[in-house]
């Protein structure tokens, strides 16, 4: 019997069938940004697991670029917590109210290492990454790691995907050149009214840069 | 005509309908079981405003002669032996109620039987005070405050019917009601010194001459109007202390010997239906003082594999002088648990909704990082930058996602330093790195002069040379030194 085409769309519709490109029937979160949304795989940041943004320094917009679906998740009816794992600075409550977050529901960890060696605070922070992130408690977690191993990177991811919680790392730069067990990474540059998003791995979607412009409130 | 009188007239009939004071003028059937039956009544209509736990109150205080009441007094008791007493006489009965400094009441009518008749019961009451070394004055009555006023006057007084009560009461002097001494005097002045005399005054006038309390209070002595009392309730506590076989270091080793401790407090708990917000764990060692290790939550917990973590995250933080012999653990007041449902969908699957898991969270963190180091936000009105947010307690789970507060979308940084950083300046520009570039307009904020915080700054958008936009400003008076106040991020 001759197979047609409806047919065999629907024989890889089944949920066991996995394709490299298949991602996209996950769930996903829009980017808030139509260019990068584009190259995304499904369209938007996967809702579980981990992604990592490269950053040459902090602030170069690396916030703006996840304000959309930070905005997003807080204001669902049933948002769990977007949470901050130490953060550099004090997140400013009323830039992140005028951009529609809903404060309600975002939580500030700051970390209290018990030494006061690198390591220890390293392992604080990634312990309440962890904890946060496999909770089931929360939507988004963010965190500043400067040099998580790649066994850690691994063991977030699991732990996102098994809380159902979005993680993002942020990263300098020069960890581009380490392996990633991130589903996703980013990295992220400032050019003039914008910044410059270059994805350097993308389980099921496609690499390349992309340019982000930010608009007039962008100066 | 005759004036009405302060006794009661006729005896009410057991259908007849009352006003329960507390009960929001709600009049309910003055029988128990039928005023429970109204309670739910009321509630499953949906009214809402009759509340079983009111009811039960007011059944606890009702004047009726299905009610017995013994009345102890005692000479010179403190508050503590008198919670010992209380939680003693709950074996007669569940109905006790304090009547502070030296009173106990104790509804007995429902437990007679048990104990072989009201006489039985008295006996076997004073026994058990005289075993704890006391002398208690018993009375017996069908209303509460004739059982204690009783009590104070005599250990002889023994009424069960209540058409006796008002002739028996009537011969008692008016001191054990203990009312103020100058109304006492101009009572006397009167002529007035049995409870029988002042009974048989004109309601208006005692009303008028000594207030309406009084003329409440003998109301609530006769039974014609309802005496509610406050059920006690004895203070639990959670208490065990073992000895250790060995002499303990590490947390792990620590946690597992809690264990079986856990175990018995999660039946406790269980048992009555209760969590707990405070659990402390005291470890004794051999020369130095006991380490303590205090767990405080933010919600009532009965969990105990989830105490265990969290004690354990606790002692996993504690520097422990020496190895340890024993310990000991002791709960918080006890908090009544209300009970939930458990959701089909876990939290964030299909929009189900969040369990206890938010909660959890902020617990965890908390008991590794201290209280203060997991906080919300919340903005202020203020112009001030650095008066216009402030930290907050998270939000509790249970309240609606709001709707984001309006505010208005100023120039401002996503990321603000606590204190602004002073920036160098060369050729009249700040420097960072190199010099900032300045890319827009100034705004002013020039406020706070009423309160001694006063500011005059002018701010910036800059870019330094890496391309990250700062927020900076520049002060309007001299020095005009420069600084740097956000990242815009």
């Amino acid at each position: 019997m001759p197979v047609t085409t409806g047919d065999l769309a629907r024989l890889l519709e089944h949920p066991a069938i996995w394709r490299g490109s298949s991602v996209a029937q996950a769930d996903t979160l829009p980017s808030g940004f139509e260019a990068l949304n584009e190259r995304l795989p499904g369209r938007g940041w996967p809702r579980s697991g981990l992604i990592e943004i490269l950053v040459p320094r902090f602030g170069v917009g690396e916030l703006t670029l996840l304000l959309p679906a930070l905005t997003g998740l807080t204001a669902r009816p049933a948002a769990r917590w977007s949470v901050l794992v130490a953060p550099p600075l004090e997140p400013f409550a009323p830039a992140l109210a005028a951009h529609g977050v809903v404060l309600e529901r975002l939580l500030i960890v700051r970390v209290r290492p018990s030494g006061n060696s690198a390591g220890e605070r390293r392992r604080e922070v990634l312990w309440a990454f962890e904890q946060s992130l496999g909770s089931g408690a929360s939507d988004l977690v963010m965190t500043w790691a400067r040099s998580p191993r790649a066994r850690d990177i691994r063991r977030l991811q699991l732990a996102g995907e098994r809380g159902r919680a979005l993680g993002v790392l942020f990263r300098p730069l020069r960890a581009a050149r380490e392996s990633s067990h991130a589903a996703l990474r980013i990295a992220v540059e400032p050019i003039h009214r914008g910044m410059r998003a270059t994805i350097l791995k993308s389980r099921g979607g496609k690499r390349g840069a992309v340019d982000i412009a930010c608009g007039a409130s962008w100066i | 005509m005759r004036p009405p009188r302060l006794g009661p007239r006729t005896k009410m009939s057991d259908t007849q309908t009352r006003e329960i004071p507390g009960n929001e003028g709600h009049s309910v059937p003055r029988d128990p079981v039928v005023r429970r039956a109204s309670g739910y009544a009321a509630r499953m209509l949906g009214t809402g405003v009759v509340s079983l736990h009111t009811v039960d109150v007011g059944q606890s205080g009702t004047v009726s002669s299905r009610e017995l009441w013994i009345g102890v007094h005692l000479a010179a008791v403190s508050q503590a032996a008198l919670e010992q007493l209380a939680t003693r006489a709950q074996r007669f009965t569940p109905r006790v109620s304090l009547v502070p400094p030296d009173g106990l009441l104790l509804e007995v009518k429902g437990s007679l039987h048990l104990f072989g008749g009201a006489d039985a019961m008295v006996r076997a009451l004073e026994v058990d005070h005289v075993h704890a070394g006391l002398q208690p004055q018993l009375a017996l009555a069908p209303t509460s405050l004739a059982a204690i006023v009783a009590a104070r006057h005599s250990g002889s007084f023994r009424v069960t019917d209540h058409a006796q009560l008002v002739g028996q009461l009537s011969p008692l002097p008016l001191g054990p009601l203990r009312w103020p001494q100058e109304v006492v005097d101009r009572l006397a002045r009167m002529g007035v010194r049995t409870i029988g005399q002042a009974l048989r005054l004109p309601r208006a006038g005692f009303a008028r001459r000594f207030g309406s309390e009084q003329l409440g209070e003998l109301d609530r002595l006769t039974g014609r109007s309802a005496d509610l009392r406050q059920r006690f309730q004895p203070r639990e506590r959670f208490r065990r202390r073992r000895e250790l076989t060995c002499e303990l270091e590490s947390s792990e080793s620590i946690l597992r010997a809690l264990g079986p401790v856990l175990a018995e407090l999660g039946g406790f708990l269980q048992a009555r239906q209760c969590g707990l917000m405070e659990l402390e764990c005291l470890l004794r060692h051999r020369h130095a003082s006991p380490s303590s290790c205090v767990l405080r939550l933010s919600a009532p917990l009965a969990d105990v594999t989830r105490l265990g973590e969290l004690l354990g995250e606790r002692l996993s933080a504690l520097a422990l002088p020496e190895p340890v012999r024993s310990f000991e653990l002791s709960s918080g007041a006890l908090i009544l648990r209300a009970l939930t449902s458990k959701g089909l969908w876990r939290p964030g699957e299909h929009g189900g909704s969040a369990g206890t898991e938010p909660t959890e969270l902020v617990e965890r963190l908390r008991s590794r990082f201290g209280p203060e180091a997991v906080y919300g936000l919340r903005v202020l009105a203020a112009h001030r930058p650095e008066s216009a947010w402030r930290a907050t307690e998270p939000a509790q789970v249970s309240s609606a996602a709001r709707a984001p507060t309006p505010w208005p979308a100023f120039r401002r940084p996503l990321w603000l330093l606590s204190e602004p950083r002073r920036l160098r300046e060369k050729d009249g520009l700040p420097q960072r790195g190199g010099s900032l570039r300045l890319t827009a307009d100034a705004e002013r904020i020039e406020t706070g002069w009423w309160d001694g915080g006063a500011i005059a700054r002018d701010y910036y958008v800059a870019r330094d040379i890496h391309g990250v936009r700062l927020w900076v400003f520049r002060e309007r008076s001299a020095p005009y030194r420069w600084f740097l106040h956000g990242v815009f991020g």
